[in-house]
């Protein structure tokens, strides 16, 4: 639910509410004053008429029209109080019942008592009345419009600032664009939100750099002491008094050392990427490359027995050297390390994008994880660093590509897509 | 052939020496930058080694010296840190090469001996190894006066082989020198390029200079 609509959810009834509470007592209010102003009317009548009959010593003439009707009515028990009463009287002339406001009080003439009673009509009071109500109802009627304009357009324009950090923060991407330079707001509640938000992002930044940095710098301290024991080894091997034992442990030693420096390598690789040490951009044919890549795997690929199918469009693309070198190797890699003898390797290049489609002895990746560090597949033998894709995504991220994994009928195809900047 | 090892690390350095004393040369080391920048200084150097982070100094300023002195003493870098700005920074101000630690010393041996090759005057572009010869600018490769025809995998591995000769090279140092860091853990490859170049360099000149350790490296050699 918006913020807005659970905002007018309460305020719309809440003026509706108020307006016809208010609406009614205005409506009270309005009527007792004006039945006031009436009886205060017909007691001057009833001065007069005592008046009248005070100097004339006889009833003065009944009267009997729509706004005032005066009657007397002989009795024999004297009212002792004047009394008022609201009543509707039936009028002959214009056929109708109208309101009136009847005042009944005692006089005695000629000896006799009577009862007169006085009729006022209402109506007016009434039109009034409905005057005032029609006005009530217009303004409940125009509060409520306005109410809807201003949450509909004040409300989202005061919002805005809430809305622009909102769509900075969604964008806020540590290893892209790690600024997030809002927006400066006069409101003090966005203001302050912005200074939160800027002070996190700034700690979330501080913290993401030492991170990388401390990665940079374990993988280059690594490098020394990774280089003082493959020298060893290299001056160790050379000792013609070793036997076959020894040598073999030696060569087991070369062999995780070689898988050791290359974890690293692919680490290091990693952080610079990140850190945008590749910016030298030149155009690149892209299907020259394929093929010098295929003959530098030529013999893998012939002990593999695969057949690879070319479909390779002349393309150029303005990119890092050996971003795309890099990018190119390892999906080639990747095709042909797990891939099963006799297997096959389509590689299709057009315009805008390249595919990689590869038979292999593995079953369907997680498309959520293959692009992660050091997933790997169970079945995948422990071949590589777990690191090459990850790469391949680093590149493609910095570079502004797309790369896409789908599986089908035992074929695993990569694709990078060159969003438009390919020509 | 005189080298200068520049490297704070001494276990690196002594293994480095032991490795190339066993070629024509003559190595120095120098652990800090004072005492590298002195020897750099003093004597002439037919090629140096220099790691660019040494304790009170930066190599690059050692280059910088050298250059400004007018040496034409060969230099290869050798770095852990393998950025890209440094190596394109040593190589504009005159560093024959870079090489990214950790490497394999017959690598090394093989890089110092082509940077000693160009540096030499008249461009010697010859290596000799009996009656093998290869010009490493037309990489082509006679025996006995005859050419001998190679594919480029086996060109660069008897090259590789000639500059680490006498000396065991293992399948790691092979595999890397000829496919980069990410050969497949298989070594089959190096198997049959080797197989190859032996079978043709055995008909070319009667002779078998490959020699098969155990298995975990080879080595060319004449005994």
């Amino acid at each position: 639910m918006r913020l807005l609509s659970r905002y007018n959810r309460v305020n719309i009834p809440a003026t509706v509410i108020v307006l016809l509470v208010s609406g009614l007592c205005y409506y009270f209010i309005i009527r007792s004053v004006l039945l006031n102003q009436l009886d205060n009317d017909l007691k001057v009548e009833e001065q007069e008429i005592n008046d009248y009959i005070k100097l004339n010593g006889h009833l003065p003439d009944p009267s009997d029209n729509k706004d005032q009707s005066v009657s007397f009515q002989q009795t024999d028990k004297a009212l002792v109080n004047r009394s008022f009463r609201s009543i509707r009287l039936f009028y002959k002339d214009d056929n109708e019942w109208i309101s009136s406001r009847q005042m009944l009080f005692p006089v005695a003439a000629e000896g006799k008592t009577y009862t007169v009673s006085i009729s006022k009509s209402e109506e007016e009071t009434e039109n009034l009345i409905q005057f005032i109500l029609l006005i009530t109802l217009g303004i409940v009627l125009i509060l409520l419009l306005l109410l809807f304009v201003i949450n509909r357009f004040l409300l989202n324009n005061l919002w805005q600032p809430f809305n622009n950090t909102l769509g900075r923060l969604k964008q806020f991407n540590l290893s892209g664009n790690p600024q997030l330079n809002l927006e400066y707001t006069p409101i003090r509640e966005f203001a302050d939100l912005n200074d939160a938000v800027t002070i996190m992002g700034n700690r979330v930044n501080k913290d993401y750099l030492r991170l990388k940095n401390f990665t940079e710098n374990a993988a280059h301290e690594m490098q020394t002491p990774l280089a003082i024991i493959n020298s060893k080894l290299d001056v160790m091997i050379q000792d013609e008094t070793l036997n076959e034992y020894q040598l073999k442990h030696l060569q087991e030693i070369y062999n995780a050392l070689d898988r050791l420096s290359n974890l690293n390598q692919s680490l290091l690789l990693l952080t610079r990427i990140e850190n945008n040490q590749f910016t030298e951009k030149l155009p690149i044919r892209l299907d020259d490359q394929v093929h010098e890549k295929l003959l530098l795997f030529e013999e893998m690929i012939e002990s593999g027995k695969l057949q690879i199918s070319l479909s390779l469009f002349p393309v150029t693309i303005l990119s890092n050297k050996q971003l795309v070198d890099i990018l190119l190797n390892n999906l080639l890699n990747n095709a042909i390390r797990y891939n099963v003898p006799n297997g096959s390797i389509n590689i299709t290049l057009a315009v805008n994008s390249l595919v990689i489609a590869n038979t292999s002895f593995l079953p369907e990746l997680d498309d959520q994880k293959v692009f992660q560090r050091f997933y790997r597949h169970a079945d995948s033998r422990q071949e590589g660093n777990g690191l090459g894709l990850s790469i391949v995504k680093q590149i493609c991220e910095m570079a502004g590509y797309s790369i896409s994994y789908r599986y089908l009928n035992g074929v695993h195809a990569f694709e990078v897509h060159f969003s438009g900047t390919a020509h | 052939m005189k080298i200068l090892i520049i490297e704070d690390e001494k276990t690196l350095s002594e293994s480095i020496t032991a490795y190339l004393k066993g070629e024509e040369y003559i190595c120095e080391t120098a652990a800090d930058y004072s005492s590298a920048l002195e020897k750099t200084e003093s004597y002439n150097y037919d090629c140096i080694l220099l790691d660019l982070t040494l304790p009170q100094g930066n190599g690059m300023e050692i280059l910088r010296q050298l250059r400004k002195n007018n040496k034409t003493d060969g230099v290869l870098i050798i770095s852990a840190k393998n950025a890209i700005d440094d190596k394109v920074a040593g190589l504009n101000l005159g560093a024959d090469d870079y090489l990214a630690k950790p490497f394999h010393l017959s690598e090394l041996s093989a890089r110092i001996a082509a940077i000693i090759r160009r540096k030499q005057f008249e461009g010697n572009n010859l290596v000799r190894f009996h009656e093998i010869s290869i010009d490493t600018f037309a990489k082509t490769v006679m025996v006995k006066n005859r050419p001998l025809e190679l594919t480029r995998k086996e060109y660069d591995l008897l090259l590789y082989f000639i500059s680490n000769k006498g000396r065991v090279i293992s399948k790691n140092a092979i595999a890397e020198h000829l496919w980069g860091d990410d050969m497949p853990g298989n070594y089959d490859f190096i198997y049959t390029h080797i197989k190859n170049l032996r079978k043709k360099l055995q008909d070319a000149s009667q002779e078998d200079y490959i020699r098969s350790v155990y298995g975990m490296g080879y080595k060319f050699t004449t005994g």
